[in-house]
């Protein structure tokens, strides 16, 4: 590509040498100019809504929008001139004259911000409460620059009630100047369309059609609309009174395999919010409801254990980590291979995994790591196995021709991979949909079928004839619901038919998030650390082949590590549970060791295209929580077991290093051998619908917004 | 329906620009968008329902609800209004329990104003369907509406 030419434009007197192909006022921010604006938003396209952004441009008549018109060579701009200045007031002024404007302009505003908290026996707030945003107010601050002091017209307020029903996210559109980001976000980023301006004038309100719910209305309950937002209008239930954030923390989200980057939003050692990475190369800031409103509910639910406990004829009591230690130590000691079984979760990081699997091998020596999708799968493991380390990566949707979806829903869950597909559809590629309700993507689906699944896998074929001639053109998406579902066998096997025979690529959108980094690291029964791995370009098989455990032979001890659906594991005498929150069921573990969730330790995990990504630890760990290596470690201490000893992540990783060759430095992500060996079936439990969990525990049972959403997927 | 709606369809391309006929279109076969009407043109066009709703809502020809047996439009023009047409309205939205823009449960009456019929000289006028009613008092509106079932 030749080299852009650069324009020379002038701004205030400054000479200014800027790309070609952007407006004025992307060509004044890149160079530390400031104009006001409220509509504009940097990842939403031009929309020249809120006109403060006027600037004086020789040549143009009038006062032309900074927003909407591109930079010319040669172009003389002056932004701040006294008519500029003064026209800039007049129109924050009707903006503001439908906006409560207390915060603004107000005589006690000094005083008002200094006493807000007073020292009482309870807490009193005084002043004007009725925003949540204030002090993160973009309206605030762009007063503040224009320069109003006050406003002459008077303030008409809307009266709309404040909209509460929807999950996740209050809606109080007298608030609301109409600056039409969130409508664009949604459709224009999200490609969603739930909201959109309704009636016109001084009628116009946001929302979807015929007075629906949002969540009738297929809302994703993304937020990006929240995200956007400019004023209070929106604001996110769980956190929206606790003002500015103290920190900022980039982490990847662990709930499913897409591995989203969010930017955790901390405050007082807790995270309040996450937020999107418009500039994430994995997920370009898509991420779900999961990411964007189910973590600060879960990470600090009020069922946190706060101590490690034991079980005693009357009930439970909690005992310090030096006792905690010594009981696991006592119970582990001594006792013969086959009679321990460690149950591991892929929602865990690679090192809490590598540290779970070396326990099992070196410490205890058996072969006995049990992840719970071994009994989710049975027998269909080998094939899902082959799907997912096989996996195309996200962007080859943006190139297909044809793709084919099955079971695959992406309202609440997997939002890049969806938007990916429903901008190729937009584009023209070829959508077929194959599933059993009505999904996010038939509307822009060329075919789209809502059928049993067992009819799925038969229809596979003439679906795929209907494709592209081309198959490397062609993309299919295997979707939560084929997992699921007890006819996964023959899909699978279609699938693998096409990739193998008409080269057609495939994403799987599978629960497991941690799946590949689990094969990588060796926390798989039969699979050692870096035995995955495709070893120097040839695609050899993988070396080892997965053993199953046995799940009826009743053990010494079982240790669950990261997993909360216990009554899957198999009988014993003893059962070690280490995990954040309770477990399901009636089980009562005889010794709780409180672990900690992904915003307070920090590690890796590797998504559903081999990529490596940080995990980043916010802040320190709650109440006796520790990191699940830090407490596999001080047993295997205690054990007096010289096998490993570790005291820091750094050293995790460098032993992972020498042990998996390529691990972080593979620069697409990881690329697996072919899983080998003969199907089995042991397991025990019958499939749970599916559910969103986080370490074993359904999201919803612990995320006020996410039962809605559950019961909204199963069509309740 | 289905047919009806296919048919309109079949006279419009799949591009989004054909929205505006095709709402104007089914509005005149159906007498009003229906939220089934929304869901079909909005799997025809690829758009999602509510942003077929923005549109159809910013414009005061569409209406989302059906239409009455019988379309009631009282006149509140200038002459109108000095001759006591709002009374007029005011009377039939409290006899019918609805009020402007609105249509009776038993989807008998639709209820409208309109600013002016150009007879002003026969004031206060009332229009029910296609007939016009001059010179009308409070007592003869409800002895009218009775003919209209």
């Amino acid at each position: 590509m030749t080299k852009e030419k650069k324009l020379s434009i002038t701004i205030d007197n400054k000479k200014l040498e800027v790309r070609p192909n952007i407006t004025i006022l992307q060509a004044a921010r890149e160079n530390g100019i400031y104009i006001p604006s409220l509509c504009a938003y940097e990842h939403l396209p031009s929309y020249g809504a809120c006109r403060l952004c006027v600037v004086e441009v020789d040549g143009l008549r009038g006062f032309p929008t900074s927003c909407t018109t591109p930079v010319e060579d040669g172009m003389v701009i002056r932004t701040d001139t006294a008519e500029v200045r003064s026209l800039r007031q007049e129109v924050l002024k009707l903006l503001l004259s439908e906006h409560p404007a207390s915060c603004l302009f107000c005589g006690e505003q000094t005083e008002c911000k200094n006493y807000q908290g007073t020292i009482r026996k309870v807490g009193v707030t005084t002043g004007c409460r009725y925003c949540p945003n204030d002090d993160r107010c973009e309206l605030q601050l762009i007063t503040e620059k224009v320069g109003l002091t006050e406003t002459s017209y008077p303030v008409y307020y809307r009266g709309f009630p404040v909209e509460k029903e929807d999950p996740f996210y209050d809606r109080d559109y007298n608030l609301c100047i109409l600056c039409g980001r969130c409508v664009r976000v949604c459709n224009d980023v999200r490609l969603n369309g739930t909201l959109s301006f309704k009636q016109r004038g001084k009628l116009t309100t946001i929302g979807p059609a015929f007075d629906r719910t949002h969540l009738e209305a297929g809302c994703e309950f993304c937020g990006a609309c929240v995200t956007v937002c400019p004023t209070g209008a929106l604001s996110t239930k769980v956190s929206k009174w606790y003002g500015r954030p103290d920190t900022q923390v980039g982490t990847t989200c662990v709930y499913c395999p897409v591995g989203c980057k969010l930017i955790l939003q901390v405050k007082n050692g807790e995270t309040i919010d996450a937020l999107p990475d418009y500039d994430s190369p994995v997920d370009q800031g898509l991420i779900c409801v999961k990411g964007r409103f189910a973590i600060p509910e879960y990470v600090h639910s009020a069922k946190r254990y706060t101590s490690p406990q034991r079980l005693t004829p009357v009930g439970y009591e909690d005992i310090s980590w030096d006792q905690a230690i010594d009981d696991a130590k006592e119970r582990l000691s001594g006792i013969d291979p086959g009679d321990c079984l460690v149950m591991v979760s892929p929602q865990m990081s690679n090192e809490d995994l590598f540290v779970a699997q070396r326990f099992a091998r070196e410490a205890m020596k058996t072969e006995d790591i049990f992840p719970l999708l071994i009994s989710d799968l049975g027998e269909d493991l080998i094939p899902f196995l082959d799907l997912v380390m096989h996996a195309s990566p996200f962007d080859v949707i943006g190139a297909a021709q044809g793709i084919l979806s099955i079971g695959f829903d992406s309202t609440y869950g997997f939002a890049p991979i969806g938007i990916q597909v429903k901008a190729a559809a937009k584009n023209g590629a070829k959508l077929a949909a194959l599933n059993f309700y009505e999904s996010n993507l038939d509307v822009l689906a060329e075919t789209a079928h809502e059928t049993e699944p067992s009819r799925w896998a038969g229809m596979i074929d003439s679906l795929a004839r209907a494709m592209p001639e081309n198959g490397a053109a062609n993309v299919v998406i295997i979707g939560p619901d084929v997992v699921f579902d007890p006819g996964r066998g023959a899909i699978f096997n279609k699938v693998i038919a096409l990739r193998d025979v008409h080269k057609w690529k495939v994403i799987v959108a599978h629960p497991y998030t941690n799946l590949l980094g689990m094969l990588a690291t060796g926390a798989f029964p039969g699979i050692k650390p870096g035995e995955a791995l495709k070893k120097g370009g040839s695609a050899a098989a993988v070396k080892g082949v997965p053993v199953y455990p046995d799940l009826n032979k009743r053990r010494k001890v079982v240790y669950v590590i990261g997993e909360a659906q216990i009554d899957a594991a198999p009988p014993c005498d003893y059962l070690i549970y280490q995990n954040g929150l309770p477990p399901e069921g009636g089980l009562q573990p005889d010794l709780i060791l409180p672990a900690c969730m992904f915003t307070e330790s920090s590690g890796t995990t590797v998504n559903a295209e081999g990529k490596v990504l940080p995990i980043q630890k916010a802040y320190e760990p709650f109440m006796k929580s520790q990191p699940d290596w830090w407490i596999v470690s001080r047993i295997v201490e205690r054990m007096q077991k010289k096998a490993f000893k570790y005291n820091s992540v750094d050293a995790i990783q460098r032993d992972m290093k020498r042990q998996i060759k390529g691990f972080f430095s593979m620069k697409k992500g990881l690329e697996f051998g072919k899983a080998g060996g003969a199907a089995q079936s042991r397991g025990k439990r019958t499939m749970k619908n599916r559910e969103d969990r986080y370490r074993g525990v359904p999201l919803a049972s612990v995320v006020t917004g996410m039962k809605a959403v559950e019961e909204r997927r199963r069509h309740e | 329906m289905p047919e009806a709606i296919e048919k309109i369809f079949k006279q419009h391309g799949r591009t989004s620009d054909e929205l505006i006929p095709i709402l104007q279109d089914v509005q005149k076969e159906f007498g009003y968008i229906s939220p089934e009407s929304v869901k079909k043109i909005s799997r025809y066009l690829k758009v999602s329902e509510n942003q077929i709703y923005g549109v159809s809502s910013f414009y005061a020809q569409f209406r989302f609800t059906e239409p009455g047996r019988h379309g009631i439009k009282v006149c509140l023009g200038t002459a109108c209004h000095v001759r006591g047409g709002a009374t007029l309205l005011e009377v039939l939205e409290r006899g019918l329990g609805i009020s402007c823009g609105q249509t009776t449960e038993d989807k008998r009456f639709d209820l409208e104003r309109v600013a002016c019929l150009g007879c002003c000289a026969l004031s206060p006028v009332v229009q029910i369907d296609r007939d016009i009613y001059s010179r009308m008092t409070v007592n003869r509106l409800t002895e009218l509406l009775k003919e209209y079932e």
